[in-house]
């Protein structure tokens, strides 16, 4: 026994051993010449240790890894690693977990109001850019989550809640809290004339029209300058409450906030407030999303997405149902940019890139497609993770995308198992004659 | 109208349009084979033109002074690495996620996408790098007040595609690894039944496209002399839209999305405005989109019902 | 790495608490720098970190300010304006900087600045010489350079009345800085009676611009004028000339770069380019020394190093001037006093601009190297 163990064992290692050199010898060619020959104006300053220090690292680090393998600790662990990963959505019976769920819901409500007195002003920032990727997280986990049609020019939306808020102020006087439903409406309306000429398309088409749009959108934001700044955007107004402003010196006779209640100034109290709304708006936002999947409207989404053909021949308008979901999506999408802009006090085309698409792509696809909790956790992932690696400095962004990539190798279906509940057709109430009962109720599980 | 100006737009189209081409060839590879939007294709582009300019500072620092020589050299030096490149990359990022979600494979290729960017700015430094001009000169038509002129450069640009194009088109058509990918691409389950090593066609491809990118790489070095390791982003995204309009899996598909960009482009911006020159693009894109979903040489897909 | 992070957290939550944006250490003073550290402008993000490395060295080894030891902070904005924003309120919360030397983009100042007139840090720009950075009347925000209306004015002028040009082709790389001045010189040409006969936008990452080439030399140009940075002026330049275009080709401190004359394809294109800059900073009296050192060093203190360096000189005269690290109270100081740097004498208006210009139109020679035109 303990014979052939040592058998595979040094088996192992020698197979080890070799794919340890193969991988040396490719990091050498791959690392050579970029890290050992560095261009300086049309000469070369030559560096040969860095590569061979890579290749090394590399070799050495394939060689641990066939090792590790032999481990049974380490085997368990990649198992359970993996354990989901090739399993798609699970259809789950409607069962009773409702106490848990309200338990955990209203801890993390709690969490989430009192978090701002416990940080410090640069964290509270922090934690606003994450809920407002969960907002646009929530937004295209809608449309590619649930209704499988894969947008790429997402941040298309979000601009135009963002230049609703910005705009408006300067050419109309609109305030913060009138331009909440204002930009959710117009980025809703945008939502609407994009998504009827990409009915037709499928896939991938579609994710590349829609990426059209999105760079369309913010070169015409760019270009237009006497409209919309151009590059150099706009001023956003920060939110007031009840008429107070949250500015040092009142501007136009109004009053500051600070001085209303005789508190020192410090623009803590304008983060705050932005939080607290922010805050409520993503917990009645999750809720009504939940809440919307159980609903016919939700569930004709995911239908979509298994398989649209069959849909269509049930009988759904796969119409109405795609564009329902791109105006939802959209609609949350503007009103992240409204907090967006009011948050930053300035908005420019910068801001809304193709890659802030991928972005808010990626928090989707890594929360496990159609997975509210998961989206949530992954826009926390996504905003905090760069935050936290400032101290890499120069390789935070290389440092990121090594992250970015691991996650997809060891959890390609994201953070967390989207589970669905089957639905229950309530059991037929029979009823004596006259005697009338109602025949709704408790069509869908309520619980997260 | 003064028909040399159109004439140096046309050939200024006709030269970007190729470069587009030549880049989409590698998006439109991949997407054909295995369904995957490989967003580090861009990249790929950029390192290539880094190789580049390094391998010809080297082999002009060794005392070769012959230009072709060295021009030659270099593409193929470039070619093999970049070769490399793409290999690795689908070893290590995409491989892992072949039987995954269809979206998972995106989100890698974003993050090599930005491993990529950010190695090139650390390891070469961030600066804009630049190669010296090696092929002076153009071929100028017309009088001295009123001409239009293709650079020797532009030329290479134009025929070096158009042989690489056909090149593989033979590839791809022809010979038996061709029906191999072919096969692969039809349905990967079937070809493996059949004893195709689809692994190994899958990862082929890659290499190929990165070939293609590798070659498109050195010839803008040389022809535009300076590139950042920003560059592949912004040509990366025409390419791939080059890649769809012409209908994304099909090779010459590929070749006329990219011509029909570069033109496109070019046009506008002489004879109407620079600055919406890409909104121009896009919004052809879009139209041609609304009218013929699946690209203008893309086979139209089949709906079972 | 991880847990110093905690522990800054733990502290600044302390802070926060109090709610005062005081500077908790009381050995060393920070200062941030803040700036494109990576990112496509990576490189300016290098010479400022440089220049402010330097000065700091310098400053502390003669005893620091007041007794008090500087340590750099660097905060790296990519030139993003939402990356700014996290940076500027990083360098104010966690921290605790009492000056910044930054931002370097226009359209990250802008935003940045706010955040530091919020909370009482001074900060004197470098780099940003759009007009709205100091015209928006914060009081702790100054300029150690130019301003984009005032190098238009000296371009515009130059044009005129040196080069005699008539048709001139006005350029722009559709971004906060380049666009700007741009649309400067391009006001001032106009009120000179000089109407422009091309005015368009390139995209900025791009290196083709041949259609826009084309373009200019069907427009006939005696004179090209490009507001943008050095990344897309050297390539411009290059097609310009393969194109056989001949005209001058004129920008402003943006260019200032080694990597320009490589990119624009050697010496015979980059001889004859006009630009706009300050005094070369490499040319004061009270730099000889630093700029010897630099050399020594093997880093050529081009662009905006010695601006930083002056920068950070500044920073430190006022807070030693102030007595205070109280942001209103240093910029105040700065403005109604003078700072000593290796740049000269800086003097300040009241809005926080530098009192004299000292634009000028510098010429660039076939090695590479600008002198001042006459």
């Amino acid at each position: 026994m303990s014979h052939t163990e040592q058998y595979n064992f040094s088996k192992t290692a020698l197979r080890g051993l070799r794919d340890a050199a193969f991988a040396g010898v490719i990091a050498l060619i791959v690392f050579g010449p970029m890290n050992g020959l560095i261009l300086d104006g049309y000469g070369l300053d030559f560096h040969l240790d860095r590569p061979f220090l890579m290749a090394g690292i590399v070799a050495l680090g394939r060689f641990l890894l066939t090792l590790s393998g032999c481990l049974p600790a380490v085997r368990q662990l990649r198992e359970r690693l993996m354990d989901f990963s090739h399993r798609g959505v699970t259809v789950e019976q409607p069962g009773d977990s409702q106490v848990r769920w309200k338990v955990l819901i209203l801890l993390t409500i709690i969490t989430g109001l009192c978090a701002p007195f416990l940080v410090s002003k640069y964290w509270l920032t922090i934690l606003i850019l994450a809920l407002i990727y969960v907002l646009l997280g929530l937004g295209l986990n809608i449309v590619v989550g649930f209704a499988g049609l894969l947008d790429l020019g997402f941040v298309a939306f979000y601009a135009v809640g963002a230049y609703v808020i910005a705009l408006g102020a300067q050419y109309w006087g609109l305030g913060f809290w009138t331009a909440i439903p204002v930009a959710a409406v117009l980025a809703a309306l945008a939502g609407c004339i994009l998504a009827f000429p990409v009915l037709r398309m499928h896939g991938d088409y579609l994710a590349i029209v829609t990426l059209g749009f999105g760079e369309i959108i913010r070169l015409v934001l760019n270009n237009w300058l006497d409209f919309t700044g151009g590059p150099n955007g706009v001023r956003a107004p920060s939110p007031t409450l009840f008429g107070l402003e949250f500015t040092r010196k009142a501007k136009e006779g109004g009053i500051p906030f600070h001085e209303y209640f005789g508190l020192e100034y410090s623009s803590f109290y304008k983060y705050l407030l932005i939080y607290l709304v922010l805050f409520v708006i993503v917990v009645a936002l999750t809720l009504f999303v939940h809440r919307l999947r159980n609903m016919p409207m939700g569930r004709a989404w995911e239908a979509l997405r298994e398989n649209e053909i069959a849909c269509r021949s049930l009988g759904i308008n796969h119409v109405t149902v795609k564009l329902s979901a791109f105006m939802m999506g959209a609609m949350t999408a503007g009103i992240g940019g409204v907090f967006f802009a009011s948050y930053q006090g300035f908005v420019n085309p910068t801001s809304f890139t193709f890659f802030e698409s991928a972005l808010i792509l990626a928090i989707v696809v890594l929360g496990g497609m159609g997975s509210i909790v998961g989206v949530i956790i992954a826009a926390f992932v996504f905003t905090l993770v760069p935050e936290m690696l400032r101290e890499f400095a120069d390789y935070r962004v290389l440092v990121f995308g090594v992250v970015m990539v691991l996650m997809m190798i060891w959890r390609p279906r994201g953070l967390l198992q989207i589970r669905r509940k089957a639905f229950k057709r309530p059991r037929p109430v029979y009823t004596r004659p006259g005697e009338a009962q109602p025949l709704h109720a408790a069509s869908a599980g309520q619980s997260l | 109208m003064d028909f040399h100006i159109l004439f140096q737009q046309l050939v200024n189209g006709l030269t970007l349009g190729s470069v587009y081409g030549l880049i989409a060839v590698g998006y439109t590879m991949v997407y054909g084979i295995i369904g995957m939007i490989n967003f580090a294709h861009g990249d790929i582009y950029m390192i290539s033109a880094y190789l580049a300019a390094i391998f010809m500072a080297l082999l002009f620092s060794f005392g070769l002074d012959s230009v072709p020589l060295v021009i030659v050299c270099t593409l193929m030096i470039t070619m093999a690495i970049t070769a490399v490149y793409g290999w690795s990359i689908e070893h290590v990022a995409y491989r892992p996620l072949r039987n995954s979600t269809r979206l998972a494979p995106l989100i890698s290729a974003i993050g090599v996408s930005l491993i990529l960017q950010n190695y090139a700015q650390i390891s070469q430094g961030a600066g804009t790098q630049s190669v010296p001009t090696l092929i002076e000169g153009a071929l100028r038509f017309g009088d001295d007040n009123a001409f239009f002129q293709i650079t020797y450069m532009q030329m290479m640009i134009i025929a070096v595609s158009a042989v690489s194009m056909g090149a593989l088109t033979f590839l791809i058509q022809r010979t038996a690894y061709g029906r191999k990918c072919r096969a692969t691409q039809q349905d990967r389950t079937m070809a493996s039944i059949l004893g195709i090593n689809t692994d190994f066609t899958i990862s082929s491809v890659f290499v190929i496209g990165a070939i293609m990118a590798a070659i498109a790489g050195m010839l803008v070095t040389l022809t535009y002399g300076s590139f950042d390791f920003y560059v592949g982003f912004i040509v990366g995204i025409k390419a791939f839209t080059a890649a769809v309009l012409g209908g994304i899996g099909s090779l010459p598909g590929a070749m006329l999305g990219g011509l029909i960009l570069g033109l496109s482009e070019s046009l506008f911006s002489g004879f109407i405005n620079t600055d919406y020159k890409d909104v121009f693009a896009f919004s052809i894109l879009v139209l041609v989109m609304i009218f013929k979903p699946s690209g203008l040489l893309g086979k139209p897909l089949v709906e079972k019902v | 790495m991880i847990s110093k992070q905690f522990k800054r957290l733990a502290v600044s939550a302390a802070v926060a608490a109090s709610l005062s944006a005081g500077i908790a250490s009381a050995e060393t003073i920070k200062i941030g720098v803040a700036g494109p550290h990576t990112g496509a402008y990576a490189n300016f993000g290098v010479q400022l970190w440089q220049g402010a490395t330097l000065a700091a060295e310098k400053i502390n080894s003669n005893g620091g300010i007041d007794g008090k030891q500087i340590e750099l902070v660097k905060g790296d904005d990519a030139c993003e304006p939402k990356q700014a924003l996290a940076v500027a309120n990083r360098m104010v919360e966690v921290d605790g900087v009492a000056g910044v030397v930054g931002h370097f983009c226009s359209s990250s100042t802008l935003p940045a600045s706010e955040i530091y007139e919020d909370a009482g840090v001074v900060m004197v720009t470098p780099g940003s010489t759009n007009p709205a950075v100091t015209d928006r009347g914060l009081s702790v925000v100054l300029r150690n350079t130019g301003r984009d209306d005032q190098q238009g004015i000296v371009a515009a002028e130059y044009i005129v009345n040196d080069l005699n040009a008539k048709r001139v082709a006005v350029i722009h790389d559709k971004d906060t800085y380049g666009q700007g001045l741009a649309d400067a010189m391009k006001a001032h040409l106009n009120k000179i009676g000089t109407k422009e006969v091309l005015y368009e936008g390139l995209t900025r990452g791009e290196k083709d611009f041949n259609a826009l080439v084309t373009k200019i030399k069907a427009a006939d140009a005696d004179v090209i004028y490009f507001g943008g940075l050095h990344s897309e002026a050297g390539p411009l330049v290059r097609q310009l000339r393969e194109q056989g275009v001949d005209g001058t080709f004129f920008s402003g401190d943006g260019i200032v770069s080694e990597d320009l004359m490589p990119a624009a394809g050697g010496g015979k294109n980059v001889d004859g380019i006009m630009m706009t800059f300050g005094r070369d900073p490499r040319t004061f009296d009270e730099g000889k020394q630093v700029v010897a050192e630099f050399r020594a060093k093997g880093f050529e203190p081009e662009g905006y190093t010695l601006y930083a360096y002056s920068t950070v000189q500044a920073i430190a005269q006022g807070i030693d001037g102030a007595d205070t690290t109280d942001g209103e109270k240093v910029a105040e100081w700065l403005k109604a006093h003078s700072a000593k740097t290796i740049m000269g004498e800086r003097k300040w208006d009241a809005k926080g601009d530098l009192t004299r210009s000292d634009y000028a139109v510098y010429r660039w020679n076939q090695d590479g190297s600008y002198a001042k035109a006459n």
